[in-house]
């Protein structure tokens, strides 16, 4: 009965996180065409977009790496999604969560990069190759000062589970983002390599590798990338505010600082051009990771 | 005859026999070499018993073999993978000259590492060593190319670490009359200060080598490089764990009692964080197969150094079982290599591509080895890597993790490389006809891969035997404190429990294949790599699109100012500088009679000058 529980509960989060992260995506869509002066499409244009490829049928395909990419890419999100906690007392959303900590979930999460990864490298497709490697860079670039700002949160309050961190905020009455204010500034500026919006969309790069390992894809396979993308949006807006926010009693809380946090990449990303990769790379191990390192450093020195 | 003994002298009696009995026939040869790896590894796990000490006494040196739990350990992992590699170097030397010299070099490599094990005593343990020294040498420079550089690499390397451990074995028996490891353990604490630090910096300079921490690591990339491939699994995966091995020992028994112990260990674990980083990057900047993994090899070897530095309990298990880990994927990859190396001829990512679909089974084994090294769950390669971070983490060691972390995340790139460059991309005409690999070379790869899943489900088969070997070291039991069947708990009651992250990943990754692949496979059409959309052109048949040149060029260009130098250029510069200064040396003997008498002129004129001063009148 447990295990049915837990599936009937997973399905309800999946549908949660792909119906939030859609919605949050067309809104990026209207405030980006409202900011460039355009009239946008409606915010529910992704959800059309989603339902179109579903109901495509793919004529052909590319042999067996490549249908197995975007199921890595949907095991990276939604088991990350599963370890994590949607709201404070589980209530419909029962997960995994303590049976898992932050360093499995940060495993869990550059899972999906190499998956996709994998699978778009068997299309023999030239842009594909160029925006992974492209991507994997950049991965190793943000990957720094967040695993820093972590690693300062593991040290203050130490405990390495979500829900350990979630406790110390409801028990001490502040959030981590005063608590450690630095390790929040240099997981947010990671999380802008993280979501891939301009100035760091350098993957898919539009007008410059013809979208990248998403190109040869189409029909379900971008179905099922589009809703994995959302999925795991979500999972990222709910970690930054189970970290730092301490998380959501109900689920009004949860969108309104889920929305902010997004609100933080899409408009720094709107006002800003594309990086080259190395710039990229380069741009996290410069002032985020001075961040990090003055985050654990004062981790050190408060506890 | 103790079975201890047996065991040696089968593996020998075996070596020279299968070298000759190529003379005959070569299938009798191959019979022969794989009962003279497999009927000892029976008999060790069959007959050996734990603890049990076989000895004599020639000349007044007393001498003795035996197991302990900790060898027992580093044991299994030798004779997996010289199982393994001795079925896959028949396949792999079917039709290859000097058939008979890898057989016996091979035999000679795994005895001399089992006696390593055996060993009680520094004479045994320094003898293995030697024969474990020079069998790997042979094949090392078996292949005859650039023999010259790669085999005086390693042969210089090696006798540096042999001489360290001899001058440390002539200390120890100088302080206590023999040389037995424990006699030397026990009077240990009782040493006077400068030889309890001179002795085992002194061993681990030895260790280090073999396990090629920078600066001693500029031997491996080559050496692992050019070796036979099948060779280079048990020689990364197997021997390279032998310096872990003598590192642990030193750790733990010696530098414990130090009040210097941790500053050594810190600064250890940093040598092996620094080449953990610079290993990685200069991996990613391979374009040969074989290099990448030598690289690679170097660069993991890192990770099990900072743990086994670091030192407690759960470091300790974090880097035994990530030496394990290592030994199984690393084996299997390597033995990839040779697969494709045997069936195209070549290891060059840049020449080699599009492989999946000829060569499947290799490429799944790519795959899961791929994954396993990554440290992705649920593979076995990430339950190292966790206990190694919260190690870390719980023991003070910010900056390590940090470091750890990136040379880990880093280690992402070359693990794509690796795929993409053999087995994805575009098919080319030139590889249209190449076949899977022989089945004698399937099998162990793909068991070597299967491993790596059963230690990611099932981490207590490997958790077990290290726990017992650390207790038999003087650790307390850490069953039920750090892991127990399938859970690992770090000390701040944080846990990861394997069982349903293994049945979430694997249910949702059934899922998603199941809605992509099912009723779509039999609607669609397999199409070519050729028939792609570039901007609405399609490439021709003879079009090559690959890209695989200057494969990761923006983040090589963003680690620059890292990779200018090589550590090979400070030794370059050093042996420079030793030939200027000998040079000098030898135009002092310029052969002249008269330079002679002005020496001897200056020289007395020197010693009146100091007269004064030298005899102190």
């Amino acid at each position: 009965m447990e295990i049915l529980q837990y599936i009937f509960g997973g399905i309800i989060t999946f549908l949660l996180a792909f119906v939030v992260g859609m919605t949050f995506g067309g809104t990026r869509r209207k405030i980006i065409a409202r900011i460039q002066n355009r009239y946008g499409p409606p915010i529910y244009q992704n959800f059309i977009d989603a339902f179109k490829l579903f109901s495509k049928t793919s004529a052909v395909h590319h042999g067996a790496m490549h249908y197995m990419g975007p199921a890595f890419l949907m095991v990276s999100s939604v088991v990350s999604l599963m370890f994590i906690p949607i709201l404070r007392d589980g209530g419909w959303f029962p997960n995994l969560n303590f049976h898992g900590d932050l360093i499995f979930l940060l495993y869990m999460m550059v899972f999906g990069s190499l998956g996709m990864a994998l699978g778009a490298g068997q299309t023999g497709n030239p842009n594909s190759a160029i925006g992974v490697t492209r991507g994997l860079a950049q991965m190793v670039g943000y990957e720094i000062p967040w695993i820093m700002a972590l690693v300062a949160m593991m040290i203050q309050f130490h405990t390495t589970s979500i829900t350990g961190l979630m406790d110390v905020q409801l028990q001490s009455g502040t959030w981590n983002l005063f608590a450690s204010p630095f390790a929040f500034v240099a997981a947010i500026l990671a999380s802008l390599g993280m979501f891939r919006y301009a100035p760091f969309n350098i993957v898919g790069a539009p007008a410059e590798l013809a979208s990248g390992p998403a190109s040869e894809n189409g029909g379900k396979y971008l179905f099922t990338m589009m809703s994995s993308h959302s999925v795991f949006a979500f999972v990222k807006l709910t970690l930054f505010a189970d970290l730092f926010l301490g998380g959501a009693g109900n689920l009004v809380e949860l969108l309104i600082k889920t929305f902010l946090l997004y609100m933080i990449p899409v408009l720094y990303g709107v006002v800003n051009p594309r990086y080259r990769t190395e710039q990229a790379v380069r741009w996290f191990w410069g002032w985020p990771t001075v961040f990090g390192i003055i985050a654990i450093a004062y981790a050190v020195w408060s506890t | 005859m103790n079975v201890i003994f047996l065991i040696l002298i089968l593996f020998l009696v075996g070596a020279i026999v299968t070298a000759f009995a190529g003379k005959w026939s070569s299938l009798l040869q191959d019979g022969l070499f794989i009962l003279a790896v497999t009927i000892p590894a029976v008999l060790f796990f069959t007959q050996v018993e734990m603890n049990q000490l076989v000895g004599w006494t020639r000349g007044g040196i007393h001498l003795e073999l035996g197991l302990t739990p900790f060898s027992y350990f580093f044991a299994i992992l030798v004779l997996l993978l010289g199982v393994a590699s001795a079925i896959y170097s028949v396949g792999f030397m079917h039709g290859k000259a000097r058939k008979s010299y890898y057989y016996f070099n091979y035999l000679l490599t795994i005895m001399a590492m089992l006696g390593i094990l055996f060993s009680r005593d520094f004479i045994s343990f320094f003898v293995f060593w030697e024969i474990m020294t020079w069998a790997s040498y042979l094949m090392v420079v078996m292949n005859g190319t650039r023999t010259q550089e790669i085999g005086i690499k390693y042969f210089v390397f090696s006798a540096i670490g042999a001489y360290a451990m001899l001058m440390a074995i002539v200390l120890i028996h100088a302080q206590t009359g023999n040389f037995l490891i424990q006699d030397f353990i026990d009077t240990y604490p009782s040493l006077a200060h400068g030889r309890q630090i001179l002795i085992p910096i002194l061993l681990l300079v030895g260790f280090s080598v073999k396990a090629a921490v920078m600066p001693l690591h500029v031997w491996a990339p080559g050496s692992y490089a050019y070796s036979p491939m099948s060779f280079t699994s048990v020689f990364s995966g197997a021997l390279s764990k032998m310096g872990i091995y003598g590192m642990v020992i030193v750790f733990v028994t010696l530098l414990s009692h130090l009040p210097e112990g941790g500053l050594i260990r810190d600064i250890i674990a940093w040598m092996g964080a620094m080449t953990a980083v610079i290993a990685t990057l200069w991996a990613i900047a391979q374009d040969d197969a074989r290099k990448l993994l030598a690289y690679s090899s170097v660069g993991q070897l890192g990770y099990i150094v900072i743990a086994v530095a670091i030192g407690t309990p759960m470091a300790m298990l974090a880097g035994l079982f990530m030496a394990f880990m290592h030994g199984l994927f690393k084996g299997a990859l390597f033995m990839v290599v040779g697969a494709v190396e045997k069936q195209t001829g070549t290891t060059d990512f840049t020449k080699v591509t599009g492989l999946i679909r000829k060569m499947p089974w290799t490429f799944l084994t790519a795959l899961i080895s791929i994954i396993a090294l990554a440290g992705i769950p649920p593979l076995g390669g990430f339950i190292g890597k966790w206990m190694l971070y919260e190690s870390l983490i719980l023991s003070d060691h910010y900056l390590l993790v940090i470091v750890a972390f990136f040379s880990s995340t880093a280690a992402f790139l070359y693990a794509y490389k690796f795929l993409f460059g053999f087995f994805l991309g575009q098919e080319e005409e030139e590889w249209a006809d190449v076949k899977e690999a022989p089945i004698t070379m399937l099998i162990p790869m793909l068991a070597l891969a299967v491993g790596s899943i059963l230690l990611g489900a099932f981490p207590q088969l490997i958790l077990k035997p290290i726990n017992n070997g650390l207790i038999s070291l003087g650790f307390s039991d850490s069953y039920g404190k750090l892991w127990e069947t399938s859970t690992l708990f770090n000390e701040w009651g944080d846990k990861v429990v394997l069982q349903p992250i293994i049945y979430a990943i694997m249910g949702v990754f059934l899922t998603t294949l199941a809605f992509t692949y099912f009723r779509n496979r039999k609607r669609t059409r397999y199409v070519s790599t050729k028939d792609i959309s570039t901007s609405g052109e399609i490439p021709l048949a003879h079009e090559n699109l690959t890209f695989k040149e200057n494969f990761f060029q923006p983040f090589l260009r963003a680690v620059e100012p890292v990779m200018k130098k090589q550590i090979d250029w400070y030794y370059r510069e050093f042996g420079a500088g030793l030939e200027a200064i000998f040079n000098f040396t030898r135009r002092i003997y310029s052969g002249n009679g008269q330079t002679y008498a002005l020496y001897a002129v200056i020289f007395l004129i020197v010693l009146l000058l100091l007269n004064g001063n030298l005899f102190g009148q």
